[in-house]
């Protein structure tokens, strides 16, 4: 088949490799001390992608596969993308502390001059 | 006119589309989970007991088993299927050592309780799961000195009537629990108060083995969502794990007969393989560095 001359030429060691490097680099974000977490976030989820898309490239040989992938990947992706995104504004979101010794993700209320609670009162203006 | 692809190749990718969006459905929630609890969600290994040594060195071992099935496939596809099934081989030994590895971390969790719905998430839960893990070892110790009565009082009576040392010491914790037991019942000891009470009991010499597995109150917040997502997504992770150990079974049944019939066959389970590894990918930084 056409994928499997070209995947012929592919030196599967190097990509081996270049995910054991990858996999060191995101231990290494993890045991080097970053101030910002979202610095680590940011780089340990790049990392992972990038070794996702060496492992689907290569080792699945989906870099010589035919348009074919596109239609058959492209519905799950966006259904495994739409799922998170779509529980994120009910669940993973909220507008009020759900523990009250925390503030809350997206908007803290300023306490009012007249005093009282805030998340009532917020609440009440909706 | 149809794909230029194998049927069973075609039927892998569709199957594994739908494993794409069950893993997401998981991973999805856990992100959600993260975003909604970005103060309080377990991240300290002394809490969680996850190690990432132990993560990382399973990532490698998915990884290098990964590239072994990769040199399967290709060795397959140039009929040299001794070193096909040397590399399949090598494969399902690696894939033995993921779960090894996993069962090591599991059972960290396991032995420190560390389980969903186990845990403690508030002072006042923390000091009633010790009060509760106490009054388990004192009627495990009782079943032990008097294993034939039935009910616990009525071990009680035989063991008073028995006498000895041993009842001594045992009517002796007795006491102290149930004296615990009352404070903690009047909201009159703290979880300072009963970690104290709880070490001076196991450094009593006459019963203190009797409790040495017990543990100190340790509230830990949102611990029973985390180790409920922890759970489902290593657990159905290891049981892909376990299904593809049972596919490359087949192969390496076939040993010395292990012919080119065998190709397509190598090469869907590879690309099976290869997802499980994609999913842990993905796993290791979310559960083990996040």
């Amino acid at each position: 088949m056409a994928h499997e001359e070209h995947s012929d030429h592919v030196n599967y060691f190097y990509v081996f490799l270049l995910l054991c490097v990858f996999t060191a680099a995101s231990v290494v974000a993890d045991v080097v001390h970053i101030d910002s977490k979202l610095v680590v976030i940011v780089i340990v989820l790049a990392i992972a992608t990038a070794k996702a898309m060496c492992v689907m490239m290569f080792f699945m040989h989906l870099k010589f596969e035919g348009n074919w992938k596109y239609v058959l990947l492209a519905p799950t992706v966006i259904l495994a993308i739409g799922l998170p995104l779509a529980l994120l504004p009910d669940v993973g979101v909220h507008y009020y502390p759900a523990d009250p010794q925390y503030p809350a993700n997206v908007m803290v209320v300023e306490p009012h001059e007249s005093g009282g609670d805030s998340a009532e009162e917020a609440h009440n203006g909706h | 006119m149809g794909l230029n692809l194998p049927n069973g190749k075609l039927g892998v990718w569709l199957f594994l589309g739908t494993e794409i969006m069950f893993f997401t459905a998981f991973i999805g929630t856990y992100i959600v989970y993260r975003v909604n609890h970005p103060y309080d969600w377990p991240t300290d290994p002394e809490v969680t007991h996850i190690r990432i040594w132990a993560g990382g060195l399973n990532t490698f071992v998915l990884i290098l088993s990964s590239y072994f099935v990769v040199v399967a496939h290709e060795a397959m596809h140039q009929h040299d299927f001794s070193k096909a099934m040397k590399f399949l081989q090598w494969t399902f030994a690696l894939a033995c050592l993921f779960l090894g590895i996993k069962a090591y971390e599991y059972y960290g969790k396991f032995s420190h309780d560390i389980l969903p719905g186990h845990i403690a998430e508030t002072n006042e839960q923390a000091i009633d799961k010790t009060l509760g893990e106490l009054k388990d070892a004192r009627s495990a110790w009782l079943t032990a000195l008097v294993p034939d009565e039935g009910r616990d009082d009525a071990k009680m009576t035989a063991l008073r009537d028995q006498g000895g040392d041993e009842a001594t010491a045992f009517f002796a914790l007795d006491a102290r629990i149930t004296n615990l037991s009352d404070k903690v019942k009047a909201e009159l000891v703290t979880m300072e108060e009963v970690t104290t009470e709880l070490e001076e009991m196991q450094a009593n010499e006459q019963y203190g083995t009797h409790i040495a597995s017990v543990h100190a109150p340790h509230p830990i917040p949102k611990g029973n969502l985390f180790a409920s997502n922890y759970f489902i997504m290593t657990g159905f992770h290891a049981i892909h794990v376990i299904v593809g150990m049972i596919a490359f079974a087949f192969v390496i049944m076939q040993g010395s007969k292990l012919n080119a019939d065998w190709s397509v066959y190598v090469e869907n389970c590879g690309l099976y393989w290869h997802f499980v590894d994609l999913v842990w990918i993905f796993l290791f930084p979310l559960l083990y560095i996040i």
